[in-house]
């Protein structure tokens, strides 16, 4: 059965770069960001018009940005770099500033290029990456500060406790919403699939917040309608595939693409593009400083390090979250040149093999030259994972 | 065949290697010179650094001896210049000073190159950069030709590629602190944007077979105008306090600031002798060194070189008495051409081959890495953690980039320099980003020519760059 509010969301998105258009002839700005611990919520707060930049799967674009930034530099860095060149992409075209966070190295040095050769007002969220201590939740809410004051003498307003409080409320409706619409993806017979909460939540970089918690609420409510609550879980004899690494953003299509081709099923998640940072978010009041330690106390990113393995809490939520969507198999992608997920690759390999649970590292990028060369591994992959689902069943 | 200099003598493990050998006509003058003092209070006198440097080294390191023109890490053949071979008795007595130290009760603690050393050594420890770290392990080996030794180095390298991710460029000294060869307490360098391998790095040691042994610790480098911002320098003090406390519960005495305060001054030295050094040198009008011994003596002002910055200092004084001594009486390098093309160096830690540029017409006359911090003083008034975070929020390579590249200017501007190398190695992300947007930079303010080359840092398969090196010094000449 067909879900209005999916459908209605896809409709949006494609009426949404012509709405950013007629928004900003009406005096709105829009703030084009590139972050991972950036709390949108004081962009929204501020009456500023958020928008997440950057896409995946774009060969051209990746070679377009490598003239400017270098090829030893991932290829989501190289492919943003490679929107603002060629600066056809709505979104770009319409980001009156244009935000990043140094959670990412990368992320960093693409803010200096686009601001050299690409005249883009420019602001940068220092992070910090000693984030567990509690010096560093001072640094940190002493950089959001500075951000916010930035934003504030660009918007022309002040952001007051109260304008915080709804932009949170509103924040933490959404993240609330997609935790709770997750999991239907990963029942039998699901009434929607992965790759479809993954547009869902991709959406919602784009499209107005306030509507998009409405179309998350229909969507839920529809869910909810047609399923009652979900009962994770699927054939005996399915490879139930968890993805885990570097971004997978909008438009970079192939390695959920070849999965589908070989029957396996994507049934969670804990990609920055993807599930992970709308779960654990807990913001205690409506000041900067309760905001910027909410956002240290996540699930970390892979490109915080962290030095304790026993202790590290994006293991720890990998394998609840493994547990949670009844994953038999974990596929860990990596882009060339993302150190920050490369770099753990074999140790998460290692991790989880203990637990029994194998691991399959995809280190790739946007050309299609090695398409085939990944349908192959991950078509033995599928193959020994259902395998084993079936010899464990019969056992 | 042209005649072989008698100090050059044929191996007798190869026959087509040619071995270097310290000749006997210099021992005289060499001997006469200042001892070298270490941190510990002990010497060793100019007879036993030629002893040994004739004697033992030999024997010991013959790969370190191998006088191919191929070798990037040649000895040079300067040998009226006494800092050259105290420095490369230095480098031959890694592995004998350090078991030493450790034996002595200093903690052994893995940085991040091109940063001060200061609090790391205030707090009794032994400060080891990736390059040391790799100097001590291999001086464990004796008797190897160099291509052994290349070998034995790549098959470490390879353990860290193994653990951790074969595109690792820099795996803070992961193959030898956890194989064991290098017995280091702690890993804890700095977090700064020249290296972000180093941060990952350290992150893998946590999984490593001595995963339990090695304490892991990252002192946060804020990003983004952190200089200018009150409250990133007083987050990177507070990180500063955080090392040395971690160091005293190794050592089990307190680091006072009073300790910071008086290592502060003692690597000032060090910088102020090396800034001195450097204004010397280029302005002679002849290069009173060749490149090799030039970047070896700038590099000394940092006092990471080593593992003991008493002992850098000893041949820092010395050499600035003999580097003027040199500009005044105009002396003549030997291989470096009267009008040389002078070349600076950017990026990351990567090198041309220097006698190969010289051969080609060219010297490296000076580098971005490895010598802003040296050219950053610290404040030596004041709360002395917080003087220190303020003055290593400041290095010009960690600026915001048209910030760096007017400082990089005026280090090209002094010392006269025909053309720039950007030069990073495959894998390096930070620097690389970069390579273009610095080089533009510089040429919109300079208009000179400019060259980016990728290296992959071995140390004799090195013709992919150095083909392009003398191209550049042929087109800038």
């Amino acid at each position: 059965m067909a879900l209005n509010a999916l459908e209605l969301i896809y409709k949006r998105l494609r009426e949404r770069p012509q709405e950013l258009v007629e928004a900003r002839a009406n005096g709105a700005k829009v703030v084009g960001f590139q972050a991972y611990n950036l709390p949108e919520e004081v962009i929204y707060a501020l009456g500023l018009i958020p928008v997440r930049l950057g896409s995946g799967g774009d060969g051209d674009l990746v070679e377009v940005g490598g003239r400017y930034i270098s090829t030893k530099n991932c290829v989501y860095v190289r492919s943003t770099v490679g929107l603002f060149a060629e600066n056809t992409d709505p979104y770009i075209v319409n980001s009156d500033i244009v935000a990043f966070d140094a959670t990412c190295l990368q992320t960093f040095r693409t803010a200096e290029v686009v601001q050299y050769y690409f005249n883009r007002e420019v602001i940068i969220l220092g992070v910090p990456r000693n984030f567990y201590l509690q010096e560093a939740h001072t640094y940190f809410a002493a950089e959001l500060r500075h951000f916010v004051s930035r934003l504030e003498a660009i918007s022309g307003v002040t952001l007051t406790r109260e304008r915080l409080a709804d932009s949170i409320a509103l924040y933490n409706g959404i993240r609330d919403a997609i935790v709770r619409i997750y999991p239907y993806q990963a029942t039998k017979n699901p009434a929607i699939s992965w790759e479809q909460v993954f547009d869902v939540i991709q959406a919602g970089y784009v499209l107005d917040r306030r509507e998009y918690l409405g179309l998350l609420e229909s969507l839920l409510a529809e869910l909810v309608q047609q399923r009652g609550a979900p009962v994770i879980g699927g054939e005996d004899d399915e490879a139930r595939i968890f993805i885990s690494g570097s971004t997978i953003p909008p438009g970079d299509k192939k390695l959920i693409s070849i999965m589908q081709e070989l029957g396996g099923r994507i049934v969670g998640d804990d990609l920055w593009s993807g599930l992970i940072p709308y779960v654990d978010v807990q913001i205690e009041d409506a000041t900067l400083e309760a905001l910027a330690s909410a956002y240290l106390n996540r699930t970390p990113h892979g490109a915080l390090p962290y030095l304790e393995l026993a202790t590290d809490r994006r293991i720890k939520r990998l394998k609840e979250l493994i547990t949670t969507f009844k994953a038999n198999g974990v596929i860990y992608h990596t882009l060339r040149y993302c150190d920050p997920y490369t770099f753990k690759a074999k140790e998460t390999k290692d991790i989880l093999e203990k637990e029994g649970i194998p691991l399959l590292e995809l280190h790739t990028e946007y050309a299609g030259s090695d398409f085939e060369a990944i349908r192959t591994r991950v078509e033995a992959f599928v193959e020994m994972v259902k395998l084993r689902a079936e010899s464990e069943e019969a056992a | 065949m042209s005649a072989v200099p008698q100090y050059i003598t044929r191996s007798s493990v190869s026959d087509t290697a040619e071995y270097f050998r310290y000749p006997d006509e210099v021992r005289e003058q060499f001997i006469a010179t200042d001892d070298i003092e270490f941190r510990d209070g002990s010497r060793v006198t100019s007879l036993e650094v030629w002893d040994y440097l004739t004697q033992v080294g030999p024997v010991k390191y013959p790969n370190l001896y191998d006088n191919s023109s191929l070798y990037t890490g040649r000895l040079s053949h300067d040998v009226t210049f006494a800092f050259n071979l105290k420095n490369a008795y230095l480098s031959m007595t890694m592995h004998e000073r350090m078991t030493k130290a450790k034996a002595q009760g200093r903690p052994i603690v893995f940085v991040q190159g091109g940063q001060s050393v200061d609090p790391y050594y205030a707090a009794g420890a032994v400060a080891l950069r990736p390059a040391s770290t790799g100097s001590w392990a291999r001086g464990q080996r004796e008797g190897l030709t160099r291509n052994q030794d290349e070998l034995e180095s790549r098959s470490d390298k390879q353990k860290a590629y193994n653990a951790i991710s074969f595109e690792v460029c820099n795996s803070a000294g992961y193959e030898h602190i956890q194989e064991g060869n290098v017995p280091a307490d702690m890993v804890a360098p700095y977090t700064a944007l020249r290296c972000s391998d180093v941060s990952y790095g350290t992150e893998a040691h946590r999984h490593g077979p001595r995963a339990k042994e090695v304490k892991l610790l990252l002192v946060d480098y804020p990003l983004d105008h952190q200089r200018d911002k009150e409250w990133a320098i007083r987050y990177f003090a507070d990180n500063l306090h955080r090392l040395t406390r971690s160091i005293d519960e190794q050592t089990g005495r307190k680091t006072t600031d009073d300790d910071l305060a008086r290592e502060i001054k003692l690597h000032n030295e060090g910088r102020r002798l090396a800034i001195e050094i450097a204004d010397l040198w280029w302005s002679a009008d002849l290069a009173p060194t060749n490149g090799r011994d030039r970047r070896s003596l700038f590099l000394l002002g940092g006092m990471e070189t080593h593992g003991d910055p008493v002992a850098s200092l000893s041949l820092l004084r010395e050499a600035r008495r003999d580097i003027e001594k040199r500009v005044r009486q105009g002396h003549r390098t030997e291989g470096v051409l009267d009008n040389a093309a002078r070349l600076f160096v950017c990026g990351s830690c990567v090198f041309p081959n220097d006698l190969r540029t010289e051969e080609a017409g060219g010297i490296i006359v000076g580098n971005d890495n490895h010598w802003s911090d040296i050219t950053t003083l610290v404040n030596e008034d004041g709360d002395p953690y917080y003087e220190l975070a303020r003055a290593v929020l400041s290095y010009p390579y960690e600026q915001p980039l048209k910030e760096r590249a007017g400082w990089t200017v005026d280090q090209i501007r002094k010392s006269r320099t025909d053309g720039v190398l950007f030069l990073y190695k495959w894998g390096c992300n930070t620097q690389s980003a970069i390579a273009r947007l610095l080089v533009d930079e510089i040429k919109a303010q300079t208009g000179i020519p400019t060259i980016i080359i990728e290296d992959d840092m071995t140390r004799t398969q090195t013709e992919q760059l150095q083909n392009r090196v003398n191209s550049f010094i042929e087109m800038v000449s």
